[in-house]
């Protein structure tokens, strides 16, 4: 994740220690922890809703293979002893499982962070008051644009509004609660207006995905470099015009590491030359795209897969031994390789001045269209000019 | 006699939702051990290696084993440590 309005607006938040080990002004996840993965755990494949882009190819009714109230419990014990700091329920939908508010309170008791990724459909305000209870520290909820646009999304008219009571009653429980957005050709248009809905319904954290290419999201579905470089420069535009208005909304960029460069180049052209090489600083110890490093995926079935979009290929099970001893497997070659990408990278990022803050960008994406995880990542929309040169600040390589 | 470490039979059951679940087994080069490199979803053992061979290209073997015919016997199996049969 990137975050805009700590870059470019200075507002600090409860991950800018993960993010950037910058201890900021704000109660932080605890710093012996950074090094380990924020894992997300798909705790369902059901789901009452059938969106076009869902990376978990999730359906209606639960699938064979769930793991059990106790399997879960335990799993969430295993990630507490290898120290992640944020366990993130996803799904499917993960308010399909009834057992949902048990296993957030286990996770919380264990000194997990536990935070969810939720359509909102589900979200009453019962259930609500349940996770907040448990110790759910923030709820987010895909809104993929505004009514007519997302109930297409999502295949089901009424979801939009559905989504809305559902972070009403979030805040009503006094949930921390934001948005996320995946922009696709089919959603950008209406990105603008899902930012200024973050004042009609009183949230302040919007997160802006990227569409990575796992399950049914598909490339073709996807913007091209020049309508991408659009939108993020148009979210930057918006989140410095908030702010200087003065509400200071939390923007988040996801999954696309050009975003990184693009940060650097916009703090120059808008804020000055020290600010763009302070806004690199921070990026090297965000330390680039997060795939088998700071990000792990779960699966329903125990699946250990690399990132939460990468379903297609498991590092291996939690059923057969502890997440820590699989997340640890440096006799994997794949592993190995993606942990220290800087020397595998082809093409135009073998040789690009912002190859430490980015490392390549997606490998799935790259995967995906090439064949090749090290290739360029498609989605990489700087330009000839940007990348050439020598890195912002000397050396460019990661502080760690 | 080597001393024996106590294992339990891993709960069988589907680890793909689409397709079939490989174990992937790759030997980095001809005189070396085949070593366990995690599983892939995939409906054939063709298309198993087309998938394994852009994630392991270079690998001098890569052995491909049906997820749902491996019997697993795990020293610290999940269900066994979560108290389930």
């Amino acid at each position: 994740m990137i975050s805009i309005s700590k870059l470019l607006c200075g507002l600090s938040a409860a991950g800018d220690g993960l993010r950037y080990d910058d201890p900021s002004d704000v109660e932080q996840i605890r710093e012996e922890k950074q090094r380990r993965p924020v894992v997300v755990w798909n705790v369902t494949r059901a789901c009452n809703l059938r969106c076009e882009h869902c990376y978990a190819g999730a359906e209606p009714g639960a699938a064979d293979g769930e793991l059990s109230t106790a399997e879960g419990r335990q799993l969430l014990e295993d990630l507490a002893d290898y120290g992640v700091p944020v366990v993130l329920f996803s799904g499917g939908e993960p308010l399909a499982r009834g057992d949902l508010p048990g296993l957030v309170g286990h996770a919380a008791d264990q000194g997990l962070r536990p935070v969810l990724s939720t359509n909102g459909t589900l979200l009453t305000p019962e259930r609500a008051r349940r996770l907040r209870d448990a110790g759910l520290a923030y709820a987010g909820v895909s809104v993929d644009g505004l009514r007519a646009t997302n109930d297409r999304f999502r295949g089901r008219e009424g979801a939009f509004d559905a989504a809305l009571e559902g972070i009403e009653a979030a805040l009503d429980a006094g949930l921390k609660t934001g948005l996320r957005y995946t922009v696709t050709e089919h959603t950008v248009d209406d990105m603008e207006g899902v930012v200024d809905l973050l004042r009609d319904v009183g949230v302040d954290r919007f997160c802006f995905y990227h569409l990575d290419y796992g399950g049914r999201a598909a490339s073709e579905a996807d913007l091209a470099p020049e309508g991408r470089r659009a939108a993020v420069r148009r979210l930057c535009d918006l989140t410095r015009e908030y702010h200087a208005d003065g509400e200071e909304i939390e923007t988040l960029l996801v999954g696309n590491y050009a975003d990184a460069a693009f940060l650097v180049e916009y703090a120059r052209e808008h804020v000055g030359e020290a600010a763009a090489r302070e806004v690199y600083a921070r990026l090297l110890r965000n330390g680039g795209d997060p795939t088998g490093e700071r990000v792990a995926d779960v699966d329903y079935q125990g699946n250990v897969h690399l990132s939460q979009f990468w379903q297609g290929y498991a590092l291996g099970n939690v059923r057969d031994r502890p997440f820590g001893a699989i997340w640890e497997g440096d006799s994997n070659p794949l592993l190995a390789r993606l942990r220290e990408r800087d020397q595998h990278l082809t093409g135009r990022c073998a040789d690009c001045r912002y190859r430490s803050v980015c490392r390549g960008g997606s490998p799935l994406r790259s995967l995906a269209t090439d064949g090749d995880p090290f290739a360029p990542d498609p989605q990489c929309y700087l330009t000839a000019e940007e990348r050439a040169g020598e890195p912002p600040i000397g050396g460019g390589e990661p502080a760690d | 006699m080597t001393e024996s470490t106590e294992r339990s039979r891993v709960a069988g059951g589907p680890r793909a939702a689409d397709g079939r679940e490989w174990e992937v087994f790759v030997r980095p080069a001809t005189g070396e051990p085949a070593r366990h490199a995690g599983s892939l979803t995939a409906p054939s053992a063709e298309l198993a290696h087309e998938q394994a061979a852009t994630l392991f290209g270079d690998a001098a073997g890569i052995w491909l084993c049906p997820a749902s015919e491996t019997v697993r016997f795990e020293s610290q199996a999940l269900g066994e440590r979560a108290g389930e049969p």
